[in-house]
């Protein structure tokens, strides 16, 4: 099975006539519920993940709606904490979370490795599976009273609220598990189904990224799981561990609850760190700068992470070595995260930069992740994080790295993949226009959020003071453009599917094993098991007859 | 569903009563799959062990939270139950490492006999279980807020209910797991009877093995937590 | 709704709002200023240098043919990644040792701090004074220029004591006592804000804090009572009832107490039998200090927190009572 034969680049061999891919060899409902191939169960998380989006975004609309006015605008104080609750919810455990990994994760990582599917299909089903009971769960404990403990569940106020916080907590721990399994599988394929030729270090970055992720979702997860069974168990049968009336402690649950989390936000972040690494060397036709750099920061990252957990919690009453031993092994990440920013910086000077739309989201990345990763370093201060913590500096910088940067990563990923996935081509001009519409509407929505942040407006209020209502308000217009530039991205990408052109066989150049399939690529992605035989990102050899010629042709 | 012509690497059976293992179509030989297998099953283990994880740090943090109440409490379980529950799973560990050695040399009778018995090492651990659960229920110490204590036995102590919350919820969750353990072990025995597992293909066999010693090492750790520190 | 009367002073009225400025500060934590606008600075820095080298490039080495290679394949500079990640931590850490000297400096008060006390439960916060009986809802006294430390008490669930002019704040933790301390350093008065998300009405359990002369603080500012105990009653209400009873008709969390003074109804116990009960004075008194004893059927899911004499003692009860009698047009038994 195994050959020496060069990359096949395209279907030389093929039939005339439009060649079956994996979006049309098999058609019909249950093929695609039955599927194994990664590629479908990717496109299933594909929508699956951005009609979750869709949903906590609307969430956040109906917030941004309520705070124009000091004294709320839309609903009495109680809905409104139903409605921040379910925009966290929905946006971390069923968009964020499982977005980039799930679906171009699922799609990619094979492709880039050179093999068929990933280790575990079943269990890659099972996964997607996971996610959609999960989410099922969700829409069931909206619906049988809804829950208004915030995204982060803190005891004992979730012990003791009337609503239906078991349920809501049972829906997180069966999308826990959805996480596991996927990290799983990519673990799991990553070290055992590389095509021949293919050494860890001539890996392209998305899938050190993805191999980073994985690590931490085995690891994290269960952590979560434990937390939110415990809870349940707590307002089933009051377990008392988290509950003061009955011995237990509130702390040790936010002990429980950020070792996962904080874990979890670089299981948000990293593959979004992956994708830009591809967009920008591809759309450079450079070769990643300090390669192995980024490589190892990703693995360094996802190690420190594990212990700087308390960082959410320094006005808890911890005890100052704690908060010693947290604020500097914080400072720490913030180390490899400064070296990939830079190492991005210098991989496009110099380079040959194409301003395509996954670049230009990729560049907005760079620009917004800056913001967003420094302000996490002010938080990091001790003495300045008793101001902040808790207040609207905080929502802003973690908007700012999470929807600034990993939802826009994930865009840039789904511009960059969308020709391979689907073979057809967006308009680029609307993309262009969306992006900018986009980056505009985002900085107005979060900037604000910073000035009365810093300024003492606290988290979570259905009221505030009138000193804020400017900031508020800027924050609202601005959510609503971000909104407008988010629905136009929606319609041109959904248009593209039924009267997009056709995409290239190649249509950026990339030199990785993705863009030597065919476009769409087939059920089994190869012809021949792929060997490789250069290193990774050279440039050198990008066929540009495949950069122009339509991928349905011979 | 597939429309490709690859041929599928297929492992002989080793004789009559066996059956032939086809390897699943996207790994390119038999050692891939093994091996792929077994990394991903490692990895879920390690999901068991941080699940377990979490409750073993509450135990610890209440312990010395409430060093009194979790000695006293400690000493109301019966240790002898504990060992023999001890003795029990060890043994039953053992007779699954030969089940596993049994499907390694394709010797199906015994395969089925020392699943068998391993499914009888979980039936006697559930039982002991019952019955030290009973006796808790009958002195009232059950978890969380259903614990009554109508003799007022630990009244004098802080907290007892929170020793037996943790008690239950991790010798329950524990149970669980034995109880998962010995249906995968009756799922083993269904497909050893038809031939399935033999030396060229034990993978299953393998990894059940695997996931019932992590059952026996979750207890190893639990008993002398609960039952030997007081 | 809770109005939020006097507003802080954002800015010191001197000198223009300048929006990069952090809220006014009116205690000795200047340091944590100081190292906020350090931080800042250095970001600043940082995101410039990104974004002009960004944006240069972008112009600069543009594709503009699409056999366009590179201008350049390097893919290391050692002594660029050194200096890119050798300066960086030199920076943070010396960011860190800041932060965490001024956290040292913030943790332990100064001997002879005044010690008062904050509860907080589910809406309101009520303040103890140090060496006096008295104490006062959602309103804090303190006396400028002497350090002020706080034991933190929670009744119910996780709060948190906020009062962003001090830069302190610290987490209301049932089941446990955490500390704080400031020194106010201005006249004036000054948002307090609970900010640990506690349930309904989280966002309007405002407090203000008073930053008072010496004179002014010796005459006990929080124990001023209206010579009118109908107002006084009023005021309790509005401090601590509101939230939960109206006084329109209109069901809320518990019942109206429009017509309730001298009203008849039938309530049910903790075994589940149900009485007969007139809302007179034992009952009202009961209701406050042992809440969820006697409660009307419709109302039994919830639970009302209770009020123990050391922050509503009976005389205060009694204006209550008072102002509720006001709120029946029946009448009902008049003292």
């Amino acid at each position: 099975m195994t050959t020496h034969a060069p990359i096949q680049t395209t279907a030389h061999n093929a039939p005339q006539g439009e060649r079956k891919n994996y979006l049309n060899c098999t058609t019909g409902f249950w093929s695609w519920a039955s599927t194994l191939d990664h590629k479908r169960i990717g496109v299933m998380y594909l929508v699956g993940t951005s009609l979750a989006f869709l949903a906590g975004g609307l969430f956040a609309l109906l917030i941004r709606l309520h705070l124009w006015k000091p004294e709320g605008a839309l609903f009495d104080n109680a809905t409104y904490n139903q409605v921040f609750t379910l925009h966290g919810v929905f946006m971390v455990f069923m968009f964020i979370i499982p977005a980039i990994p799930g679906s171009l994760g699922n799609i990619v990582l094979p492709l880039m490795l050179g093999t068929k599917d990933v280790a575990l299909p079943r269990l890659n089903l099972l996964s997607f599976y996971l996610w959609l009971g999960g989410t099922l769960m969700a829409l069931y404990a909206i619906l049988a009273g809804g829950f208004d403990t915030g995204w982060t569940f803190y005891t004992p106020y979730s012990l003791y609220t009337d609503k239906a916080v078991v349920a809501i907590g049972l829906a997180v721990f069966v999308l826990g598990f959805s996480s596991i399994f996927t990290g799983l599988n990519f673990i799991v394929t990553t070290h055992k189904l590389r095509a021949k030729g293919l050494t860890w270090f001539r890996m392209p970055l998305f899938v050190w990224a993805i191999y980073a992720t994985s690590l931490l979702q085995v690891l994290a997860t269960p952590v979560l799981g434990i937390t939110v069974a415990l809870v349940a168990l707590e307002r089933w049968y009051g377990v008392g561990i988290f509950d003061p009336r009955m011995g237990g402690d509130p702390v040790l649950f936010q002990h429980f609850f950020w070792f996962y989390s904080h874990p979890a936000v670089y299981i948000m972040i990293l593959p979004a760190m992956g994708v830009i690494s591809e967009m920008l060397t591809v759309h450079s036709r450079k070769p990643l700068f300090g390669y192995k750099m980024i490589a190892f920061s990703s693995l360094a990252i996802a190690v420190i992470s594990f212990l700087v957990w308390g960082h959410h919690m320094f006005t808890s009453g911890q005890s100052t070595y704690a908060m010693f031993a947290f604020s500097f092994l914080t400072f720490f990440v913030a180390i490899p995260t400064a070296i990939k920013e830079f190492s991005w910086v210098a991989t496009v000077w110099k380079g040959s930069i194409a301003l395509n739309a996954p670049l230009l989201y990729a560049l907005a990345f760079l620009i917004i992740f800056a913001i967003g990763g420094l302000t996490g370093v002010i938080l990091g201060a001790l003495s300045v994080d008793i101001h902040l913590h808790d207040t609207y500096f905080v929502v802003a910088h973690f908007h700012y790295v999470m929807m600034g940067s990993t939802a826009l990563a994930f865009f840039a990923g789904l511009h960059h993949w969308w020709p391979k996935i689907f073979g057809k081509m967006y308009s680029e001009f609307a993309a262009k226009i969306a992006c900018a519409i986009i980056f505009v509407g985002f900085n107005l929505t979060f900037i604000p959020q910073f000035v009365m942040g810093s300024r003492g407006m606290p988290r979570r209020y259905a009221q505030y003071v009138p000193e804020f209502e400017v900031f508020h308000q800027w924050s609202t217009i601005g959510a609503i453009v971000l909104g407008s530039g988010l629905a136009l991205m929606v319609v041109y990408l959904v248009q593209s599917l039924f009267a997009g052109k056709p995409a290239m066989k190649n249509q950026w150049g990339g030199v990785t094993l993705d863009w030597e399939t065919p476009t769409p690529p087939p059920l089994e992605n190869f012809d021949h098991p792929p060997v490789v035989t250069r290193e990774v990102y050279d440039y050198s050899t990008v066929d540009f007859k495949a950069m122009r010629t339509p991928a349905n042709t011979n | 569903m597939s429309d490709h012509a690859h041929h599928s690497v297929v492992i002989p059976a080793p004789g009559p009563g066996f059956q032939d293992h086809v390897v699943a179509h996207h790994f390119d030989t038999a050692d891939q799959e093994f091996d792929a297998c077994k990394l991903g099953f490692w990895l879920f283990l390690a999901t068991e062990i941080l699940l377990f994880g979490g409750l073993f740090a509450a135990y610890f943090y209440f312990h010395q939270m409430y060093p009194e109440t979790f000695v006293a409490c400690g000493r109301t379980l019966s240790w002898k139950l504990g060992a023999l529950n001890t003795t029990v799973l060890l043994l039953s560990s053992w007779t699954m490492a030969m089940g596993v050695r049994s499907a390694q040399t394709s010797q199906k009778g015994k395969l089925l006999v020392y699943c068998a018995l391993t499914v009888l090492g979980a039936a006697i651990f559930m039982v002991v279980k019952f019955f030290e659960y009973s006796a808790k229920i009958d002195h009232g110490f059950l978890p969380g807020r259903f614990f009554t204590d109508p003799a007022g036995e630990l009244a004098h102590l802080e907290y007892p209910n929170m020793f037996f919350s943790i008690y239950f919820t991790m010798t329950g969750i524990h149970g669980l797991h034995v109880l998962i353990g010995a249906a995968l072990i009756i799922w083993i025995m269904f497909g050893a009877k038809k031939g399935r597992f033999h030396a060229g293909y034990y993978l299953p066999v393998d990894l059940v093995g695997l996931y019932w010693h992590l059952v026996d090492l979750i207890w190893i750790f639990l008993f002398p937590l609960l039952y030997l520190v007081p | 709704m809770i109005s939020f009367q006097d507003p802080t002073p954002y800015a010191n009225p001197e000198t223009p709002d300048k929006l990069g400025q952090l809220t006014m500060l009116a205690s000795t934590f200047s340091d944590v200023d100081a190292l906020f606008y350090f931080v800042m600075a250095t970001c600043v820095f940082f995101f410039v240098l990104i974004t002009v080298i960004l944006g240069y490039s972008v112009i600069r080495y543009r594709r503009r043919t699409e056999e366009q290679p590179a201008a350049s394949n390097t893919t290391h500079h050692t002594m660029l990644e050194v200096v890119w990640t050798v300066i960086p931590l030199i920076i943070v850490m010396v960011i860190f040792a800041w932060g965490w000297k001024g956290m040292n400096d913030m943790s332990v008060a100064p001997r002879g701090a005044r010690q008062y006390k904050a509860v907080a439960k589910q809406w309101n916060w009520t303040f103890f004074y140090p060496n006096d009986p008295g104490n006062s809802v959602n309103e804090l006294w303190v006396e400028v220029g002497k350090p002020a430390a706080f034991t933190l008490e929670s009744t119910d669930v996780l709060h948190s004591f906020y009062i962003p002019s001090m830069r302190v704040k610290r987490d209301v933790v049932p089941g446990r006592l955490n500390t704080l301390w400031f020194e106010p350093t201005q006249l004036g008065t000054y948002h307090m804000f609970c900010t640990e998300y506690c349930g309904k009405d989280h966002s309007v359990m405002y407090a203000k804090v008073h930053v008072v002369t010496k004179s002014e603080y010796e005459k006990r500012p929080w124990d001023q009572e209206d010579p009118n105990p109908i107002v006084n009653g009023q005021r309790i209400y509005s401090q601590l009832c509101k939230a939960c009873h109206t006084i329109d008709g209109n069901k809320l969390v518990g019942p109206t107490f429009k017509d309730l003074w001298g009203s008849s109804h039938v309530v049910q116990l903790a075994n589940g039998s149900q009485e007969t009960i007139k809302v007179d004075e034992a009952y009202v008194l009961e209701s406050i200090r042992n809440p969820n004893l006697k409660k009307q059927p419709e109302y039994m899911s919830q639970a009302m927190t209770q009020f123990d004499a050391a922050v509503l003692p009976d005389r205060r009860v009694n204006f209550l009572i008072e102002y509720m009698q006001t709120l029946s047009a029946a009448g009902g038994e008049k003292k």
